[in-house]
């Protein structure tokens, strides 16, 4: 699904990403912890094609070069990334955009676009099951929602684009107990043996209810050390330090 | 460059008056020729040279009366309305089939106030010599109307070069209500320059709320001055969506004279090509406990440029004063331009009075989340624009009527 060989990422001349591997097949689960500054959300951005990062290596999704991909054709290809910091798009109505997003994406590959009605009864049952507002659907986009509701429409959208890699970056930071176990339910709930998710976090908290295949931990640009779930374990015990 | 003196004798062309209204008109003619088209000499012209505007686009300014001729009119379906049609400014036809007829008063507008003084709007002055034509429009005491009155305000192609003068005037009877919706529709292709002037009087807890849309792409040049009284209790709101016009300015004011009144002016305006687009307001706060809310947004593209001059008078009796006002623009290209001139004249030391003002381009992290959802650039820039100009739109409570307004805006989107 992704191959990334000896990604190096550079911003203002500002080495990040210093020779990155990670490969994750269809259906798996893989998980990057680091410490601040690690450069986890470089890893998320570049992925999802923001631009402003001088870029080499091998970066492959679905065994094409991403970096020839634009951004909206990633999404349309099935790349999606849940933001850390969602944006507020005053003006426009979260029910519409949602629908303009998904039809967008069907059309992309060649699947029939959804009517109003049929897409309604879609994102009621996707949102009722996150135990999200109905009414909150009706709103502008992000604007004036708490951190939790921003991840939960996050995971909705998720949910709703039905892609095939998810990147969620620090989805869990700022989440209380409850609204984590929501997010993790709507993972759980999406896994299946052709999508792949990659799992960034601080913390172990939230791979407790994921459960990951595999679990790497990335320092000052490499990734350190891969191993499975006892791995996020033993860095909630020893700390980032105490892991080289 | 064009002669911008008029002769007198075109007040003749007009008709035949009484020798105060002929009186008038000869003093506002003098006092237009005393200074012409507005030039950015004049500070509430200082970003719109008119007269070069003029002088550049038209070779010659034709005054005669274009007669109305008749027009179908495609009336608005999606929902019930009174209506008013006017061609070319000219008051040809009313239809108030859902309103107590006896309630309201619609004639052609003849004037019959000659007691002007000189301003410094050389327009308004023009507007006074040479109207030929208009409307007046009364609400009596204690009416609501049911359904909206629409104004259809139809341009013809017959137009060439002509100036249309029209006034027209709107008064509210005590307690009364008042929902209008101006449309403007332009059937025009070639230059012509449209001067209203426009008189508004709320009486007593009158509400009065307008919409106003222009949104095709026309060759007209259009000034409006605006005069609006409001008295005590009385409310107004007024949503403008000015758009398509190579040139318009409407000069506002309100004159807050009853305590308590309040009025909340909105407008959101698309411009592209070398359209400019400019609202110039003036709100007087005469006596306390008044409300004022102003809120203008503006989206540039192409070579557009757009003005906001807003001025909040508070005068030293109107205590607790509640005066607000916001300009927000985007500008979507680098030759587009947006100048903002707030200004607060305050007398009173117990008020609330406070404007700001902020452009800018569309925010990349906005563009760059609504990518990664599948949308191209433009889709995105598209959707945040329309995001941005619907904050106004959102506000009208009609349903079917926003529903109306909004795909007019979408519509004019597209070409983006």
């Amino acid at each position: 699904m992704l191959e990334i060989k000896n990604l190096k990422v550079s911003v203002d001349k500002k080495d990040i990403l210093k020779g990155l591997n990670i490969s994750i097949k269809p259906g798996e689960i893989h998980a990057i912890m680091g410490p601040n500054g690690s450069g986890k959300s470089t890893l998320a951005n570049v992925l999802s094609g923001r631009n402003g990062y001088k870029i080499s290596g091998e970066l492959k999704y679905q065994g094409k070069n991403l970096e020839e991909i634009p951004v909206e054709e990633r999404a349309q290809k099935g790349i999606f990334l849940a933001f850390q910091y969602p944006t507020e798009i005053p003006g426009v109505n979260t029910t519409n955009f949602l629908k303009t997003s998904l039809n967008k994406i069907r059309k992309a590959q060649g699947k029939k676009e959804l009517d109003t009605l049929s897409f309604l009864k879609m994102m009621k049952e996707k949102s009722s099951e996150l135990g999200m507002d109905e009414k909150m659907m009706s709103r502008q986009l992000n604007v004036g929602f708490s951190g939790g509701e921003k991840k939960k429409n996050e995971i909705l959208q998720m949910k709703i684009l039905d892609p095939s890699l998810v990147i969620l970056d620090e989805t869990d930071s700022g989440l209380d107990i409850d609204a984590l176990k929501v997010v993790a339910d709507g993972v759980n709930t999406s896994r299946n043996k052709n999508k792949s998710f990659l799992i960034i976090t601080h913390y172990q908290r939230l791979l407790n209810y994921i459960n990951p295949d595999f679990v790497h931990v990335l320092a000052d640009g490499k990734i350190v050390k891969s191993g499975k779930m006892e791995l996020a374990e033993e860095l909630e015990k020893k700390g980032y330090k105490g892991i080289n | 460059m064009l002669d911008f003196k008029i002769n007198s004798s075109e007040i003749d062309k007009i008709g035949k008056f009484t020798k105060d209204e002929k009186d008038f008109r000869l003093k506002n003619l003098n006092y237009f020729n005393e200074t012409g088209f507005p030039s950015k000499k004049n500070e509430d012209w200082k970003f719109s040279d008119f007269r070069e505007i003029i002088s550049k686009n038209f070779k010659r300014l034709n005054i005669e009366l274009v007669k109305a001729q008749n027009k179908k009119i495609n009336f608005i379906k999606e929902f019930e309305h009174n209506n008013i049609v006017l061609i070319n400014g000219e008051l040809v036809s009313s239809n108030f089939e859902f309103e107590e007829k006896k309630k309201i008063k619609i004639k052609n507008f003849p004037n019959n106030d000659f007691t002007n003084k000189k301003i410094n709007n050389p327009l308004v002055h023009l507007n006074h010599a040479l109207s030929d034509k208009g409307y007046l429009l009364e609400v009596n005491d204690n009416y609501k109307f049911r359904k909206i009155l629409v104004i259809y305000n139809l341009y013809t192609d017959k137009l060439n070069e002509n100036i249309l003068n029209s006034k027209n005037m709107i008064i509210v009877g005590k307690n009364s209500e008042l929902h209008t919706l101006e449309l403007t529709v332009n059937e025009s292709k070639n230059f012509f320059l449209n001067n209203v002037y426009e008189n508004i009087i709320l009486d007593d807890s009158a509400i009065f709320k307008n919409i106003s849309i222009q949104n095709e792409k026309s060759q007209g040049y259009f000034h409006k001055y605006s005069k609006n009284k409001l008295s005590s209790k009385s409310n107004y709101t007024s949503f403008i969506f000015p758009a398509g016009l190579r040139f318009n300015k409407l000069d506002l004011e309100f004159n807050l004279e009853g305590k308590n009144s309040e009025c909340n002016l909105q407008a959101a305006s698309y411009s592209d090509q070398k359209n400019h687009q400019e609202i110039k307001t003036r709100i007087n706060h005469l006596v306390p406990h008044c409300k004022s809310f102003q809120k203008v947004k503006n989206v540039l593209n192409m070579e557009s440029k757009s003005v906001f001059q807003g001025k909040i008078f508070v005068k030293d009796v109107a205590q607790k004063t509640d005066a607000y006002q916001i300009s927000k623009a985007i500008l979507l290209s680098e030759k587009s331009e947006f100048d903002s001139k707030p200004e607060l004249e305050i007398y009173a030391d117990d008020v609330k009075c406070s404007h700001g003002s902020s452009s800018g381009s569309v925010e990349e992290n906005s563009i760059f989340y609504l990518m990664t959802r599948g949308l191209s650039r433009k889709e995105s820039i598209r959707l945040l624009v329309k995001g941005f100009l619907n904050e106004v739109s959102d506000e009208i409570k009609n349903i079917s009527v926003k529903k109306f307004i909004q795909e007019k805006l979408d519509n004019q989107l597209y070409e983006y």
